[in-house]
């Protein structure tokens, strides 16, 4: 379970998120969406304990990343649009690597049968520069989920895959919320986070703009044409009249 | 064409010039840039401004050599590096790009001379940069500033052209089926037969060699090799000299050697006129040159790509830190040592780290550099002679030791410096900071203690058993026991320093783009003596605590061997303590690391 309240980030002067706040429950699956600068990486960054947040509190599966944060990232995973490796170790060797860091003991049978899941049983030995993108993606992905994380964040998650990698990352993510992960998502394909979110938060301007559950900000920007696809919804919400007309609803509870 | 090619360098030139006149606004790089050129104009514009040349006379007169024996030199260096050229490349001819670069022009309706062009007048740039560096350093040996580098950019582009119009023919002889090794095999053919010609004309063309003393002994030989302060040393080393110029200027090699005199004229001149004489046969040659690039018709632009695309991904990994990365090719490496799911976290990160090194240190580094120690033990030995090769040898380990204390931490970077461009995947990590810190400097503080024990106690040994003349053995064993005891940990301090800077300045050794030019080295010398500095403070209350327990001990037992290893305990007990409060206070600030934050702006 995931929960934030008042959650801010400040450069200086500049407020990249303000006065953010948000629960996440085990198996629901929120998409985090808004406009280029809207602060939806650096509340994810914030979320994962890689960067401190300035004021606000999140607890991650009831520990507080600010004063437990070692029992608060063993819960979580993250995974960034940009596959994050290290350029000298192999496949097997990223995984040895990890489940020391995490400490999974007989992490032998689950890495291994990550591998044969994403495909990689074929490219144990490989380094990440034999890879192709979306390899290494499923290499970062393995990684992430060996220690089987109760809270993921993904950061567009489906950049550089292509229509199969597209599939079975959406059917891997779905099956994580089904065995009761919570899961929040940052991307800027909107069908995509309509087809497998539960729950949906719009940011602007490091701001929420508003945030519930699928059918709750459908009725909310509804208006007089029926109800509304989700990028209707984004323009809506997103424009100057749309923000301005629109009140800032309370976080989910 | 070319205009818009040419706007194109211009208006990068510009751009990027702006771009860093508008950076020294920032107090980081006003300071590099302030200390930097401070630092160019004592090491190269002073002596320059402040020299008592008149502005006449050969150049490297300093050396003894003569103009004429210069030239030879000069020439059979190029000849070699020309030589080269023709043997070691084995690629397709590419001319390397930007990406940028490749996206924008192949596309466009350019001609293949027109992007050889542009190639050309890129070029040019760097050379340009190039020759003032290079007539910066080469004017402190005499000679007129206009000559060295109307000299340099002459030899430069002359190089240039023919190692670009060497790989076009060299790719047309491949498509004609004349494989690398072939080629090679045909080149070092070709330089057999003019050493066996030069061989030849020596023994037959030329008059036998004379050493100018009446007899010829080893020990004559030995006093040639004592320098000018000896006469008939002198009078060898001129015989010498002589007859090299001789065999250099007739026979096969006057041949051979004759364009690259040519290239080499104008750089050597002494004065205007004959730099004038030299000019016009080394401005034809390079007009050769640059028709013979222009007429090749060679299909460059996918191996260009390929090569772009290296280089990118290269300049990337050198921007992030990650020089590994950078080499020319990663190569898988066996676990060094078996890593369980269970046990301490530091333990991974210095498994990485070992990993990341094994990169660096393959097996034909540790030939290279056991035959180097052997080649320096053997050729520094004769002077040592009085103590014998083991002494000698043994001496040279200790002079390596001493380079790995001081070298050691900087040329092993494999801990945060490595990982800054992974701090964000290091910071998800479930471990405290000060676990990452000390978990980040294992690797290369166990690999340079590993090396140091090593030299210290081969060279010991050596010296221990060969015997000093006028050091007591007690105090060879005292100093390398208590060198044994202290090199860990002080190479932990001394990583401590870098490690610190890269997380309390991260913007110095980080950015979005490569910091380049006098603010960097400005940077860098900042860093160097802050580094310094800082080492220096912390050793100052081990030393003390080395010198009381010593004297103590001293006083007491007047036992050497032990008395130096007691005391480094106590001194070692010290620095632990330093590195652990900084090992603390570093997994502090690890915690509260934000790279985002600290790269704005």
């Amino acid at each position: 379970m995931i929960e934030v309240e008042g959650l801010t980030k400040l450069y200086g002067e500049f407020t990249a998120v303000k006065d953010l706040s948000l629960v996440v429950r085990p198996g629901e699956v929120m998409g985090l969406v808004g406009p280029n600068g809207a602060g939806k990486t650096t509340t994810l960054r914030s979320l994962a304990g890689i960067i401190p947040s300035t004021r606000g509190s999140v607890r991650i599966c009831g520990n507080d990343l600010a004063s437990q944060p070692i029992a608060a990232k063993q819960r979580l995973a993250f995974f960034t649009d940009e596959p994050r490796l290290f350029d000298y170790l192999t496949v097997w060797q990223h995984l040895v690597f990890t489940a020391r860091i995490y400490g999974v003991a007989g992490f032998e049978a689950v890495a291994e049968g990550l591998l044969v899941e994403l495909e990689l049983a074929g490219k144990r030995d490989a380094l990440p520069s034999e890879l192709s993108r979306g390899m290494k993606q499923k290499l970062v992905i393995a990684c992430g989920l060996l220690h089987a994380p109760e809270v993921i964040f993904f950061d567009e998650p489906l950049t550089g895959l292509d229509p199969l990698g597209i599939r079975r990352m959406k059917d891997s993510i779905l099956k994580r919320a089904g065995n009761g992960a919570a899961i929040i998502i940052s991307s800027h394909l909107l069908h995509l986070v309509e087809e497998i979110c539960t729950h949906i938060l719009i940011l602007k301007g490091g701001c929420k703009v508003a945030d519930g559950t699928m059918a709750e900000i459908r009725q909310r920007f509804s208006g007089t044409e029926g109800s509304p696809d989700l990028e209707e919804i984004f323009f809506r919400a997103t424009s100057e009249a749309g923000t301005a007309s629109t009140p800032v609803n309370p976080p989910s509870q | 064409m070319i205009s818009a090619l040419a706007y194109l360098q211009l208006q990068t030139a510009r751009n990027r010039l702006l771009v860093r006149i508008r950076r020294l606004r920032q107090p980081k790089y006003l300071f590099g840039g302030i200390v930097g050129v401070l630092y160019f104009y004592w090491y190269f514009f002073r002596p320059v401004l402040m020299s008592t040349h008149t502005g006449q006379g050969a150049s490297f007169q300093i050396f003894g050599i003569t103009p004429e024996l210069m030239e030879s030199v000069v020439a059979m260096v190029l000849f070699v590096v020309v030589a080269g050229s023709w043997v070691f490349p084995s690629q397709r001819a590419a001319l390397t790009f930007t990406e940028a670069e490749i996206a924008f022009l192949f596309p466009a309706p350019v001609s293949r001379t027109g992007l050889i062009h542009f190639k050309l007048l890129r070029s040019q740039l760097a050379i340009f940069f190039t020759t003032l560096l290079l007539t910066l350093f080469s004017r402190r040996f005499g000679g007129q500033a206009w000559i060295h580098a109307a000299g340099w950019w002459m030899m430069l582009s002359t190089l240039n052209l023919h190692f670009l119009a060497g790989s076009f023919a060299q790719t047309k002889l491949m498509d004609r089926g004349l494989t690398t090794w072939k080629r090679r095999f045909c080149i070092l053919g070709l330089v057999g037969v003019l050493g066996v010609s030069v061989a030849a004309w020596v023994w037959v063309g030329l008059p036998s060699f004379a050493w100018p003393a009446k007899v010829v002994t080893p020990v004559a030989v030995e006093k040639a090799a004592e320098g000018p302060g000896s006469a008939e040393g002198v009078q060898h080393v001129q015989a010498v000299r002589d007859y090299i110029l001789l065999a250099t200027r007739s026979g096969p090699l006057a041949v051979v050697l004759y364009p690259f005199r040519v290239i080499a004229r104008p750089f050597l001149a002494s004065d205007r006129a004959s730099f004038l004489a030299g000019f016009g046969p080394a401005l034809l040659l390079m007009l050769l040159h640059y028709a013979w690039v222009v007429r090749s018709n060679v299909a460059f632009e996918e191996a260009s790509v390929e090569a772009s695309r290296k280089v990118a991904e290269k300049v990337a990994a050198i921007r992030s830190g990650n020089w590994q990365a950078a080499q020319k090719e990663m190569k898988r490496r066996r676990d060094p040592f078996p890593l369980g799911p269970v046990g301490a976290k530091p333990v991974a990160l210095l498994w990485k780290n070992l990993l990341s090194l094994g990169q660096g240190f393959s097996p034909g580094l540790w030939i290279g550099f056991s035959v180097m120690l052997l080649l320096v033990g053997l050729s520094v030995g004769p002077s040592l002679g009085r103590s014998g090769w083991g002494a000698a040898v043994g001496m040279v380990f200790g002079i390596l030791f001493s380079w790995s204390i001081l070298l050691g931490p900087h040329l092993l970077r494999q801990d945060l410096r490595q990982d800054l461009q992974m701090m964000d995947l290091l910071k998800t990590y479930p471990m405290r900071g000060w676990q990452v810190v000390l978990g980040s400097m294992l690797a290369p503080a166990v690999i340079l203690t590993a090396v140091q024990w090593l030299l210290l106690w081969v060279g010991g040994s050596l010296l221990l058993f060969a015997g000093v003349k006028g050091v007591p053995v007690p105090a060879i064993l005292g100093v390398g026991l208590g060198a044994s005891i202290l090199v860990p940990v002080t190479n932990f301090l001394l990583l401590l320093i870098p490690n610190t800077a890269v997380l309390l300045l991260p913007g110095w050794f980080h950015t979005k783009e490569a910091v380049q030019g006098i603010e960097a080295t400005g940077q860098r010398l900042i860093l160097m003596l802050g580094q310094l500095l800082a080492l220096v403070v912390a050793l100052v209350p081990a030393s003390l605590m080395f010198s009381l327990i010593f004297f103590l001990l001293k006083f007491a037992t007047g036992a050497l061997w032990s008395a130096i290893p007691v005391a480094s305990v106590a001194a070692a007990v010290v620095l632990v303590g330093e590195v652990s409060l900084g090992v603390a206070f570093l997994g502090r600030v690890f915690d509260k690391f934000d790279l985002s934050d600290e790269l704005k702006g």
